[in-house]
Parts: structure tokens; C-alpha cells; sequence
């Protein structure tokens, strides 16, 4: 049985349609990335997952359980945890203040301040600053917490939406290595990345996304050799 | 795209519905009343002007009050006739509205509250201290030389008429000039002030429209009720008025009509329907009190916009109908079931399809920049000389120079963090640099106003994105087009043909911006609706509507992908072939080192190097602070 199985799910805002009926698994374990064009409804994809946003119809199984309408707090309990778009660090928070909220489904787990101190070691850089308002952090680093803080709910499946998004290139490759990383130490994730030559190379398996359907999906190492993946997104470079 | 359900389209019209039933009843209960709602209506819309522009002014009782005691003193006491006693009442509220409306406007938010209830303290006050002029605390009437019979002086269908006249007005503003800068400010002051929006110039414009209106309502409530009060324009008159604007919603002008028609009405019915069969309840004259509050709560809870919200998109729906006429096809053409990513992915650019870069666009696919100046070629557009700008201590950019000249595509990169969005804030006037000059064809722009530098000719994109997000696509760009528009909220009033016209070649133009970005079938969506990376380039094509002579895109490329990218690069090679100067502040290399023809490299808030891309990409300082290593 997979982690994650989403069934004919379809979103709309008003009368746009930003989900036309898609379906996909995650297996545990995993880095599946979702690529597609702007508006082809990726974001969508992992608001609805995160119960953020309600489907229109379909369902959303994680861990054998429906979770289609399930309150996002409750979504999270369960092990199912999203990296917003944009980072969305509370920013007159400290760096420590930041991380300890992610951990606001466990209150009362002695494992939380291992889990800080794991966390700490994992982004060194961030551990330095723990004291220092979040607002006040780089840009990268800014991600590194935004991730942490998602590490700090101990998610069996992480969404990250565009971690690489507004990054210089350093830290770019700096984040791709650090979502490798987390996978190998157990965690199943579900990335969405505008840069897909990236996306492609870290991930197992890849979704492309089209106007609100699944175009392609497969081995992400067929489908960077793909000549319609070479030709939306991959460009002549 | 028809699956909108019935129950929804049929709402707003069921509120309309039940807002004419409640009032029809109200005034065949009792004709008199009919004065009290007309009134209460255009004091609602007078609190609506302010609203509109998220200006919380608490003046209205104030206005209102000036309004009533001038028009009964100037008509009883000077024996004006009542024809000219309430048009020189209204002229009084726009000078006091002058006078007090300069200091008063800096204000923002709860503090705008606060000063414009005293102000309306004042008023009160005053009256209460000139017995002699206003019949003092006891109010003006018979005894105090008001007879009754000289102060009743109006009709109903005279106030009827003028509540159409104001009404008009309003409904003639919504898709002109004036209109589409007041709901941009109203959604996005920053934004809107880069985009040449006088902010100042309007809020005044409404606060005086709002004095104006009250003031009016004043005079009509003076010369209906026949006696005055200074306990007719107290703090609880203040919220009411606030009251009827708030929960007909200030998205739209006919918001505010439908709540204090459903305000005034309604209390009363449910008073004498009830108080036949529950006795108490007749004597209990807060009713009408909690049931504004409590009516308030439940609006604001289930719908925060208003009555007016249930028609879809407020000002926006009712204006873009009028105002798209051309504005190519609904939200709905966006379901054409697609031809697959490959054909998302070019909307950045139908030109560069390929990589085809021999496919010269046609000249006036893309508006030219304003007047490129003629023997200046060699002199520098803009120049930074020795800026610097701290934040509290921490100095974001310190001691940076450089200089722009015209033609140039010029790059600005370095780490997060390194104080590039500081420089394009400190260019476009958001805030003054701590230190140094900036100049703009050697004139020292750094104290201006961002809507003095954006007249200039220098526009731009916002790395975290500001578009005016309820207003359509279309509408956000024709507001990028503000400073070349010549109507006038007068031209808008008398529909010159000079409105039609301008109104017309604003809206092409702005429509032939959104083809060349291969986005005219979004021109009718709400921009906030759209995706991540076609909000970016809804603000590029907003700075392009300025005509911009300096161009400056902060992270046009976030949110898109390679091939996006790639045309996105293609896009602005075209721009630098039509003469446009742009400076980008971007983290996608491919494209900075393909369209720049210098990059500028910021590190810790200083320059750190500057030249060449071949140059650059082999600065040991760059490949160590920014680039890295292969």
C-alpha cells in the first residue's frame, strides 16, 4: 500500500478550475516532484493535500486513511507536512521560537528536544543564529528554518513547494542537497520545483502537471531524457 | 464553467430584494420616513468615499453636523432661501474639509480614527458653546429662534434627486481614471504610489468627496426633522454612519446603499411588528441599537465584504463589465482544454518560440519608451553616488555607486540579503537613502515622492508580489498606464468624449501588453487568482504600461522554470532592441549572463564587482561570495 494515493482529485476557485481530475501515489520512502507550467496546478495539488484548500471532488488517502476533508492541524498530527511557498517563517519569532512551533502536535514529546538539537546539527548555520529574530535571516537560510520547522512535526510525508524559489545559485544546491539528505535519513517527500533540471535529478519519480491534469509520469530519469519535458522545461541549455 | 451554482448567482439579487421589500414597507407604514432612509443613504455613501480607499474616518457626524447648523442658520436666521442655504452649508464642509484633511490624512488606521472622532468632538462641542448662534445644549428649535415651520423646507424628491446625483457620481467614477486609482490604493498603497499614483492627491480628494456628501446629508436632515440636536451628531451618529458603509460592503458604491437601507428599516419594522404582541419590547428603545450590532457582527463574520460582496467581485465585477469591453474573453476561455505544458510554457514569449530570435517583433507590438532623449546617448540616465541606507543600526547598502545609461540592460546579483531590493526601494522613493545622491539625468532625485520618480519614467516589478490582487488583470495594467491618462473625475462626470476616448486607447493599450505576454486570455481574472509566475508577469506588463524610460525587475524570473526563463530572457532582448533601459536584479545566471550587458555585484551591502558577464562569472570575489565553484 502506498503512502500517499490521491483519486480523481479536482479543485476549483470560484469558476476557475485548478485541478481537472488527477490521481498519483507516493510510496514510502520516495522523492516524487511535481513540475508543470505556471497555473497548471501544482500548488494547488499540495494545498489540497495539506487540507488547506477543499477538493471539489476525489479522494486523498494517507497511510490507509481519508484524509479528504480531515482539518489541516489534524493533517499534520498524522504525519503529513508541508514547506509553504515562500517560506512563511514567523519572522518576529526567534530562529529556537520558529522551530519549537513545529513541533506544536507534539507538546508533552520528550523526543521534541532531541529533535531541536538534530535539526541544529543538520542546518549548522541556522543553529548559530538561534537566538536571532527569523525576519532577520538570509533568504536560504530563511528555507533551511522553514524546512526545519517541518522536520520538527517528525512528518512521514514532507511537501516542500519551490524550496529553490528566489535563492542564490550557492544556496540553491545548498537546499537540493540538504532535501537529499533528509530523504536518506527515512522521510518520503513530495517536492514542487519550478527548476526542474533539479527536481528531476534529485527525485525517484516525477508528475508533470498541465492545466490541471497529469501530462507524464514516470522515472524521473526518463522523462529529463523526455522530448516534451526537454522542450517546456528544460530549455536548449 | 456554467456548474457556478443557481443558489449563488441568485443571492446578490435576493439581498437587493430584501433590502427594497424591508424599505417599501417602511415608508407605506409612515411617508415621513422616507426623508430619514433617503438621508441615512447618502450619509452612508458619504462615509463610503473614505471607506472605498480604507481611509477610517470618523468625521462624517462632524461634517454632517456643520452641514445642518450652517444651512438652518444662513436660511432662518439670514433668511437665505433654503436653495442656496444647503449649497453654501455644503461649501463650508469642503473648506473645513480642506483645512483639516492635510494633517489629518497622514494618519493611518486606528490613529485616523481617533483624530477624525475628535474632530467630530469638536464640532459638537462648539455648538454646545455658541448658544447664541446654534440654540446651544438645548438645541435649535422654536423656542431658541428655529421655528418649526421655516426649518421644514424640503421635499422628499429633493433628496431623492440629490441621492441620485451622488449615486451617479460614483457609478460614473468606477471604471475611469479616478475610480481605478482609488481601488488601487485601496488594495496596494505602495504599489500604487511606483505606479505614479498620487496617494496624497486622492485620499484628499476623497475625504473631501466624503465632507462634501456628509455635509449635504446635514442640510437635508436640518430642514426634514425641522429641529436640531448636538445629541444628532454624536459619537453613536459617527459608527452608525461607519455602520452602513461597513456592512453594505466599500468594495463597491451601491454597498452602502444597501446597508443603510436595510439599517434604517429594519429596526423599525421588527419594533412595530413586535411590539404588538411583546409589549416591553415596544418601550425598549435600544432595539434598534443592538440590532446594528448585532447585524454588524453576523456580517462581518460570515461576509467580510459586505452585502455588496455577494455580487462576485464588488467594484471590480461592476466596473470591469463596463470597462472590458475589449478586454477579450471571460475567466472561462482559460478552460479550453489545453494543448499541454508546451504551450503554457510559451505564453512567456509566442516570439521566441524556438529560440527563433530572428522573429523581429513588429514595431508596435511593444510600447516604445517615453522620448528617448536625444544628445545624451553618452551621458548616464541614473547614477548612485556614494549611497547608503541603514535600518536601525545594520547598514543594508553602504557607499554604493553606479551609474545607468540609457540602452543598457544592466544586471544586479549577489546573495540573499545583500541589499539589492534596498537599492531598487531607494531608486523608486520608498524610502530616502541614509547618505549619498541619487540622480536621474544629473538631477537629484532622492528626496522625491515615489509618484514624482515614477512620472519620471522609472517603473518597476516587486521581488514579493504587489499587484492590486481583486482587480482584474486588465485593470491592474491599464492602472500601470495612470500618468498618460489626461481625464479628470470631472471628465469622468460629464462623460466628455475625451473620457471615452482616453478611457479606450488605455484599455488597447494595456490589452496589446497582455497579447505580447501571451496573457490576454487571463485579462479579465482577478489577479490574485492567477498563478505564482503569471503574477510576475501581470507586474511586468503593469511597468510596461508606464512607458517606462528605467525598468526595474526584482526577481522577474522566481517562480518560473527553465523554458520560462529562456523566453522570459527572449522578452526582455526585445525590450533592449525597442530602447528600453532596464536594470534586473535576478538569481537565474543563464539569464542574467545572456541578456545583461553589465552586471553590478552587491555583497554585505557593498560592490563588490562590476563589469562584462564574461568578466564577472571569473571574479574570484564573486565566484567566492555568490557564484560558486564548479
Amino acid at each position: 500500500m502506498a503512502l500517499l494515493e490521491v483519486e480523481g482529485l479536482e479543485l476549483r476557485y470560484g469558476a476557475v478550475e485548478a485541478i481537472r481530475g488527477i490521481s498519483f501515489r507516493v510510496e514510502e520512502g520516495e522523492i516524487v516532484s511535481i513540475i508543470g507550467a505556471n497555473g497548471a496546478g501544482k500548488s494547488s495539488t499540495l494545498l489540497a493535500l495539506s487540507g488547506i484548500v477543499r477538493p471539489s471532488a476525489g479522494s486523498i488517502r494517507f497511510g490507509g486513511a481519508d484524509i479528504t476533508f480531515r482539518r489541516p492541524d489534524r493533517i499534520v498530527r498524522s504525519g503529513l507536512v508541508q514547506v509553504p511557498e515562500g517560506r512563511a517563517i514567523l519572522g518576529p519569532l526567534t530562529v529556537h521560537e520558529n522551530l519549537e512551533l513545529g513541533a506544536w502536535t507534539r507538546r508533552g514529546d520528550p523526543g521534541v528536544a532531541a529533535d531541536l538539537e538534530r535539526i541544529y546539527s543538520l542546518f549548522p548555520s541556522i543553529a548559530e543564529r538561534r537566538r536571532q529574530l527569523a525576519g532577520t535571516l538570509s533568504g536560504g537560510e530563511q528555507q533551511m528554518l522553514a524546512i526545519g520547522r517541518a522536520l520538527m512535526a517528525s512528518p512521514r510525508l514532507l511537501l516542500l513547494d519551490e524550496p529553490s524559489m528566489g535563492l542564490a545559485p550557492l544556496v540553491v544546491a545548498a537546499i537540493f542537497r540538504i532535501i537529499e539528505s533528509v530523504n536518506r535519513s527515512g522521510t518520503t517527500m513530495l517536492v514542487v520545483e519550478q527548476n526542474a533540471r533539479q527536481a528531476l535529478r534529485i527525485s525517484t519519480r516525477t508528475i508533470v502537471l498541465s492545466h490541471g491534469r497529469v501530462q507524464l509520469e514516470g522515472p524521473s530519469r526518463d522523462l529529463a531524457r523526455d522530448p516534451v519535458v526537454v522542450e517546456a522545461f528544460l530549455g536548449k541549455a | 464553467m456554467s456548474a457556478v451554482p443557481l443558489r449563488r448567482q441568485a443571492l446578490p439579487w435576493i439581498v437587493v430584494a430584501a433590502v427594497a421589500l424591508a424599505d417599501l414597507l417602511l415608508v407605506l407604514r409612515n411617508p415621513a420616513d422616507a426623508d430619514r432612509l433617503l438621508i441615512n443613504v447618502i450619509l452612508a455613501l458619504s462615509a463610503f468615499a473614505t471607506l472605498h480607499l480604507r481611509l477610517l474616518s470618523l468625521a462624517n457626524a462632524g461634517f454632517m453636523a456643520i452641514g445642518a447648523y450652517t444651512s438652518a442658520i444662513l436660511s432662518v436666521k439670514l433668511g437665505l432661501p433654503v436653495a442656496l442655504s444647503i449649497p453654501a452649508a455644503v461649501l463650508a464642509c469642503g473648506a473645513v474639509a480642506m483645512v483639516i484633511g492635510l494633517p489629518v490624512l497622514k494618519l493611518k488606521d486606528v490613529y485616523l480614527a481617533i483624530a477624525t472622532l475628535g474632530f467630530g468632538e469638536i464640532v459638537r462641542v462648539l455648538i454646545i458653546l455658541l448658544p447664541g448662534l446654534t440654540g446651544g445644549p438645548t438645541g435649535a428649535n422654536l423656542s431658541t429662534g428655529f421655528p418649526y415651520a421655516a426649518m421644514r423646507a424640503t421635499s422628499t424628491w429633493v433628496i431623492a434627486a440629490a441621492l441620485l446625483f451622488i449615486a451617479y457620481l460614483f457609478w460614473s467614477l468606477g471604471p475611469s481614471k479616478t475610480g481605478r486609482a482609488f481601488r488601487a490604493i485601496r488594495e496596494n498603497p505602495q504599489a500604487a504610489a511606483t505606479m505614479g499614483i498620487n496617494i496624497t492627491g486622492y485620499k484628499s480628494l476623497a475625504f473631501l468627496l466624503s465632507a462634501l456628501i456628509a455635509g449635504l446629508g446635514g442640510a437635508f436632515f436640518a430642514h426634514s426633522v425641522g429641529s436640531l440636536d448636538n445629541g444628532d451628531f454624536n459619537f453613536t451618529r459617527a459608527v452608525n454612519i461607519l455602520g452602513y458603509a461597513v456592512l453594505g460592503g466599500s468594495g463597491a458604491w451601491f454597498g452602502p446603499i444597501l446597508g443603510a437601507g436595510l439599517l434604517t428599516a429594519l429596526p423599525i419594522l421588527i419594533r412595530d411588528s413586535l411590539g404588538a404582541s411583546i409589549g416591553f419590547l415596544h418601550n425598549f428603545a435600544q432595539l434598534p441599537n443592538i440590532l446594528t450590532g448585532a447585524s454588524l457582527m453576523l456580517v462581518i463574520i460570515f461576509m467580510p465584504g459586505g452585502l455588496a460582496s455577494t455580487f462576485a467581485l464588488g467594484a471590480g465585477a461592476g466596473a470591469g463589465a463596463r470597462a472590458g469591453a475589449g478586454a477579450g474573453p471571460d475567466a472561462g476561455a482559460e478552460n479550453r482544454s489545453g494543448a499541454g505544458a508546451s504551450r503554457a510554457a510559451v505564453r512567456g514569449s509566442p516570439a521566441g518560440r524556438g529560440g527563433d530570435r530572428r522573429d523581429v517583433p513588429e514595431a508596435d507590438e511593444i510600447p516604445p519608451p517615453d522620448t528617448v532623449s536625444e544628445g545624451l546617448a553618452d551621458c548616464c540616465l541614473l547614477a548612485l553616488d556614494g549611497v547608503s541606507r541603514s535600518f536601525g543600526g545594520v547598514e543594508a547598502l553602504s557607499d554604493v555607486s553606479l551609474e545607468i545609461r540609457e540602452g543598457g540592460v544592466y544586471g544586479l546579483i549577489g546573495p540573499n540579503g545583500a541589499g539589492k531590493t534596498t537599492l531598487m526601494n531607494l531608486v523608486t522613493g520608498l524610502f530616502p537613502p541614509t547618505s549619498g545622491r541619487i540622480l536621474w539625468r544629473g538631477r537629484e532625485i532622492q528626496a522625491k515622492a515615489p509618484h514624482r520618480i515614477a512620472r519620471l519614467g522609472i517603473s518597476r516589478t516587486y521581488q514579493n508580489i504587489q499587484l492590486f490582487s481583486e482587480m482584474s488583470t486588465l485593470e491592474n495594467v491599464t492602472a500601470g498606464h495612470h500618468i498618460h491618462i489626461g481625464t479628470s473625475p470631472f471628465s469622468s462626470w460629464m462623460r466628455l468624449p475625451r473620457e471615452r476616448r482616453e478611457e479606450a486607447s488605455a484599455q488597447r493599450e494595456a490589452t496589446a501588453i497582455l497579447e505580447r505576454l501571451g496573457m490576454e486570455e487571463l485579462a479579465a481574472r482577478p489577479a490574485g487568482t492567477l498563478s505564482y509566475g503569471d503574477q510576475r508577469r501581470v507586474e511586468i506588463a503593469r511597468a510596461l504600461a508606464l512607458h517606462p524610460r528605467l525598468l526595474l525587475l526584482d526577481e522577474p524570473a522566481a517562480g518560473m522554470n527553465e523554458t520560462e526563463t529562456e523566453r522570459l530572457g527572449l522578452f526582455i532582448g526585445e525590450l533592449k532592441r525597442h530602447g528600453y533601459t532596464i536594470l534586473v536584479v535576478e538569481h537565474h545566471m543563464d539569464l542574467v549572463m545572456s541578456v545583461c550587458d553589465e552586471i553590478v555585484v552587491l555583497n554585505f551591502g557593498r560592490k563588490i564587482a562590476q563589469g562584462a558577464p564574461s568578466v564577472v562569472s571569473r571574479d574570484e570575489a564573486v565566484l567566492e561570495a555568490y557564484l560558486g565553484r564548479e
